[in-house]
């Protein structure tokens, strides 16, 4: 058969900038804190590249699964593939809640932002106005092109190594103690809480389905990666070098406290800027994943039917976007009202790992089930790198879940809401539901054969 | 396993079901799409073009596609007679479509305006 080409086809830049300006956020810079506050001296850079390093690994997992099944469906198809359907429903459930919990987070710190460099304006208002523009432009279908995207993530990182370097040359930043994190126990957990800077780089997967190869999304993931680490490290360094760790820790936007004491009030405007970039991208890409996820649970009825409603004139699901919309504002205004949204961060790290642990799990699962089937990529090295995947980051989850109490509360009951729900309600609602109309399709009535007859 | 030929028939019960449909024709009016379907089974490949809102049938492939959809011939048989929704096999990766993700949203679309849930 004829190899036929694509259109519209993206290009590495595009993919590497989209998987990293997805995982960069406001929120990253506060998780950037909490690791720089588990540990001693200047030894956080150590902790962002270990945790780096290890995301590496969950990307070379990622890169071979999106090879072997490349799906805009993700963790749904891989885990149901490899183990069964009713996990990964519930994995892939539990997930898009904890990724509404990520925009809730991300929200806050934004209003945070937005609120230091205008205080007279409530964060309330900044949240609500943020969900109404992304909501708007999710039901418009509009998304952020892929020159813009360019154009945000290269810029975003360049700039922070910019203010990192000012930074740092402004304090005459000299390493002291730059390989004593102080505690086997305390680095494990600035790793585990480091996991959350990476948040959201293999959401890049569906566009395998917009480029010519796949191999161009795993060295996208691989390339982003490893930006992203070194620009967090650096950038981290610089603020713990540059500004009492305490007034970081105390803010729930260390990145204006930062800007402010280098730069002043040009910091100020500057990191008003920058988050604005750094949350756009990341809250759209949250709302747009969970939305189109609801839409197709709906249209599968694994959620009832009115979340597949679409939109007669822009073609988007509505129903399903509103109801992000409400989850989200709820969850902002519970963090609002609450201040608590280090747990979010604390739970998205958790569960991050756990979806890692699963991706190398799978790996040598689809590779004993499956062994003759296609797969153009292949992390080398046998079972060495998912093995050492699965087991790491299955301990980096038990390590976050021992930190926060909260966390291991909150994942546990959602996990058990969610698998009672998998167990109960989607069988319910396929039943009910699920058309049972003649087939349409006429097929060829087989010749009617005489009983214990043959022909010749 | 189902044959060319009754790809080709669900392809035009497909069209047919369009045809008939004003309101999707005035609704993809601006979304001229080439759309290649591919058999994985058996040498089968058609293309369904829609352009200024008409949706018309050719047996075998463009020579460029906005959209490719490939799946065995037993499922794109049934998919386009409208027998089973295109999200089931989505998900559990039977059926594949490469291309943008508005437009596969779009083609789902279609394919429920037509036959309905």
């Amino acid at each position: 058969m004829s190899e036929v080409g694509l259109k519209r086809v993206l290009t590495l830049r595009t993919v590497v900038a989209t998987s990293a300006g997805l995982t960069l956020a406001s929120s990253s810079f506060v998780a950037a804190v909490q690791v720089a506050g588990f540990l001693a001296g200047d030894t956080a850079w150590l902790a962002i590249l270990t945790g780096g390093l290890l995301c590496l690994g969950a990307a070379s997992c990622f890169s071979e699964l999106n090879a072997r099944l490349p799906s805009a469906a993700g963790i749904r198809l891989y885990f149901s593939r490899a183990f069964n359907d009713r996990l990964a429903l519930t994995v892939s459930l539990l997930y898009m809640a904890v990724v509404m919990g990520v925009v809730g987070a991300e929200s806050y710190v934004l209003a945070s932002v937005l609120s230091s460099a205008l205080p007279a304006v409530p964060p309330l208002v900044w949240i609500v106005t943020m969900y109404l523009v992304v909501t708007g432009m999710n039901i418009r279908g509009i998304k952020i092109a892929g020159a813009f995207q360019d154009l945000i993530t290269y810029g975003l990182m360049g700039s922070l190594l910019v203010l990192a370097f000012i930074a740092l040359g402004r304090v005459g930043f000299q390493l002291t103690a730059p390989l004593a994190p102080g505690g086997v126990l305390a680095f494990i957990n600035a790793v585990a809480v480091g996991v959350f800077l990476f948040v959201g780089f293999e959401w890049v997967t569906p566009l395998a389905e917009e480029v010519t190869q796949s191999r161009l999304v795993s060295q996208g993931m691989l390339l982003a990666v490893g930006l992203l680490s070194v620009v967090y490290a650096l950038f981290t360094v610089a603020m713990t070098a540059s500004t009492p760790r305490e007034a970081l820790v105390a803010s729930p936007a260390p990145q204006m406290v930062f800007a402010r004491t280098v730069l002043g009030p040009a910091g100020v405007f500057w990191m008003v800027v920058l988050s604005l970039a750094a949350s756009i991208t990341t809250f759209n890409a949250g709302l747009i994943s969970v939305s189109r996820f609801i839409y197709a649970s709906a249209r599968e009825y694994v959620l009832p039917p009115v979340f597949s409603r679409l939109s007669l004139r822009f073609f988007t699901p509505w129903a399903a976007i509103l109801t992000v919309f409400a989850a989200g504002v709820t969850i902002s205004l519970v963090v609002l009202a609450t201040h608590r949204y280090l747990v979010l961060v604390n739970l998205a790290a958790a569960m991050e790992s756990v979806v890692y642990a699963l991706a190398g799990l799978a790996v040598i699962r689809l590779r004993q089930k499956e062994p003759q089937a296609e797969c153009p990529y292949r992390v080398k090295g046998g079972v060495f790198v998912p093995a050492i995947t699965a087991l790491v980051f299955a301990g980096l989850a038990v390590a976050v879940m021992f930190t926060d109490f909260y966390v291991s509360l909150y994942l546990l009951a959602g996990f058990v809401i969610l698998w009672w729900y998998v167990h109960r309600v989607v069988p319910a609602l396929k039943s009910k539901y699920q058309p049972r109309r003649p087939a349409r399709r006429r097929r060829p009535v087989a010749e009617p054969a005489d009983a214990g007859c043959e022909k010749t | 396993m189902a044959s060319h030929e009754e790809i080709t028939a669900s392809l035009l019960a497909f069209q047919e079901g369009y045809n008939k449909n004003e309101r999707l024709k005035i609704m993809n009016r601006d979304w001229d799409r080439v759309v290649l379907v591919q058999a994985s089974d058996i040498p089968s490949q058609h293309t369904l073009e829609l352009r200024n809102g008409e949706l018309s049938v050719r047996e075998g492939a463009p020579p460029r596609a906005d959209l490719t959809v490939i799946a065995d011939s037993e499922t794109l048989a049934d998919l386009f007679y409208g027998d089973i929704t295109p999200t089931e096999p989505y998900m559990n990766g039977t059926l594949k479509i490469i291309g943008s993700e508005d437009d596969i949203v779009r083609l789902d679309f279609i394919s429920l305006m037509i036959w309905g849930e």
